[in-house]
């Protein structure tokens, strides 16, 4: 079995068991590109067993993440469906390691986007945005990483709440954001920190997407990236984002 | 009060006004006067102020600080503070800000009310003071620490005129009822870079409430707001550090944009 396999089997595993494992980089050193391969193969073992691909993720698309993460590159992950938390539902935090929870803009495609588009290609690929809250939970112990060990672990993403998705506007580059936990504010953002513009994200979606080999397909999901800082979920708690001009969106974790 | 109380007082005062004049920050006053309490923090504020003012400058507002709860319990208080505004602190859209007239600044991205009425009656509700808005304007604060790599007290920053050097008006004022000035977003670019990002609410919960705290305080103080008087909200997110020569644009959603310039 190739190195690829191995460590695809041992984060596909981390993850359904909810279970942390050492940096697979302390055992073996390989770079970002084989790290993608990695995430694509301990993907595919989801796939396999009929947790289809809905979707991409953007991460460290803020200086607020890269600085918390202490990286400087952009990252992205695969979504499948067995990550959708409903919006207004739960989910159980026995699924998780040490989960956070972060502020993010979503765009549901209507037409296919892959390659290096502009970004009035990629607007027009776009059918409805929307306010979501990603749940993030390294599978590494005490969530350190290298950019390597992310990328392996699925850019850290374990699920995803979606707002109610409203017309594509043309102006989402400064939409301000508040996190509620159990009704009270935990922080204050604006979708400027998506790379200044969050579509700049869903352009790089598609230009990370082509370079995979992965056509992102009318009604899939791009998670363009966290406008504050992840906040740290424990059981019990009631996670509300609200946007300007996107509603809100919510999830119960017990 | 007796000699040894206003000799604190004066003190604090001197040594902030020498680090005004010299552009070098001086030592923490802190030990001056935190046995006189906040109320004598004030105090120096207003011998600062004089001070600043000896050449004739004019008092055109107010500004509210410690608006943000995190930073309000980084220095162990639990409500805002406010400082004086100065037409000789005021600067417009575009204009250079001489860098030599400062120490270690900072920029933080605020609301400017103006004001058409005056708040001087007792038990001011937030309605009163909504009522006494004319408009409101984008603006970038412009603080800056007189006190050694800003370290900051709540008394420091209170008798240092709450850390407030000059303020940058944008050229659109805009009529508060058409404004979510809670969930409006807040961006402040540099270069291309989003260098702070936020939303209204961060102050406070809402800029308003921010302005409501202060009104009611100038009452109380018997130094009421009056009309045609800017206050600045406090900050709608974290604020930055800025660099010699950079020039800086905020904006708030539904308020529009504003430049901080400055110079070489």
């Amino acid at each position: 079995m190739s190195f690829i396999q191995k460590f695809a089997e041992r984060v596909d595993t981390a993850a359904i068991s909810a279970t942390a494992i050492p940096q697979i980089t302390q055992e073996q050193n390989f770079g970002v590109d084989e790290a993608y391969a990695i995430q694509a193969a301990s993907i595919d073992r989801r796939v396999q067993r009929g947790d289809p691909i809905v979707g991409i993720k953007m991460g460290f698309t803020s200086r607020a993440k890269m600085v918390q993460m202490g990286v400087s590159d952009l990252i992205w992950g695969r979504l499948t469906r067995s990550m959708i938390v409903e919006d207004g539902g739960f989910t159980e935090m026995s699924r998780y390691i040490h989960p956070r929870a972060e502020p993010e803009i979503a765009f549901l495609l209507r037409k296919p986007l892959s390659g290096v588009v502009t970004p009035l290609q990629a607007l027009d690929a776009v059918g409805g945005v929307a306010c979501a809250i990603e749940l993030i939970d390294s599978r590494y112990e005490n969530f350190k990483f290298s950019l390597a060990d992310v990328v392996a672990d699925n850019a850290s993403s374990s699920g995803f709440v979606v707002g109610t998705w409203r017309e594509p506007g043309t102006d989402l580059n400064n939409i301000g954001m508040i996190m509620n936990v159990d009704g009270r504010p935990v922080g204050y953002g604006s979708s400027a920190a998506i790379l200044g513009d969050p579509v700049r994200a869903l352009v790089s979606a598609s230009r990370v997407a082509g370079e995979a080999g992965l056509s992102l397909e009318p009604g899939m999901v791009v998670m363009a990236g966290a406008a504050t800082a992840a906040i740290a979920l424990e059981a019990g708690q009631h996670v509300r984002l609200e946007a300007s001009g996107l509603g809100f969106c919510e999830f119960r974790i017990r | 009060m007796d000699i040894h109380q206003e000799s604190g007082i004066r003190d604090a005062a001197a040594a902030i006004v020498s680090a005004f004049d010299k552009r070098v920050p001086t030592d923490p006053v802190k030990s001056l006067i935190e046995p006189l309490g906040l109320g004598a923090a004030y105090k120096v504020q207003r011998e600062v102020v004089a001070h600043l003012s000896r050449n004739g400058a004019r008092l055109t507002g107010r500004k509210i600080g410690l608006t943000a709860r995190s930073v309000q319990s980084q220095l162990g208080v639990d409500q805002p503070d406010y400082g004086a505004l100065l037409d000789t602190m005021e600067y417009a859209d575009m204009d250079e800000i001489p860098w030599n007239t400062l120490i270690q600044p900072k920029i933080e991205a605020e609301v400017a009310f103006v004001l058409e009425r005056d708040l001087d009656q007792e038990g001011l509700s937030m309605v009163d003071v909504i009522g006494a808005v004319a408009y409101a304007l984008p603006a970038i604060e412009v603080v800056d620490s007189r006190i050694r790599d800003w370290k900051i007290s709540i008394f420091d920053t209170i008798a240092d005129n709450a850390s407030s050097a000059a303020y940058v008006l944008g050229g659109e004022p805009r009529k508060i009822d058409k404004l979510d000035l809670r969930l409006c977003g807040m961006r402040i670019d540099n270069a291309g870079e989003p260098v702070s990002t936020g939303c209204g609410a961060a102050c406070l919960g809402n800029p308003l409430t921010a302005l409501t705290w202060l009104a009611r305080q100038m009452v109380r103080l018997e130094q009421p707001l009056k009309a045609g008087q800017i206050v600045l909200s406090g900050a709608l997110g974290p604020m930055v550090s800025v660099a010699r020569g950079e020039v800086y644009e905020a904006q708030v959603a539904g308020l529009g944009s504003v430049r901080a310039v400055f110079g070489r």
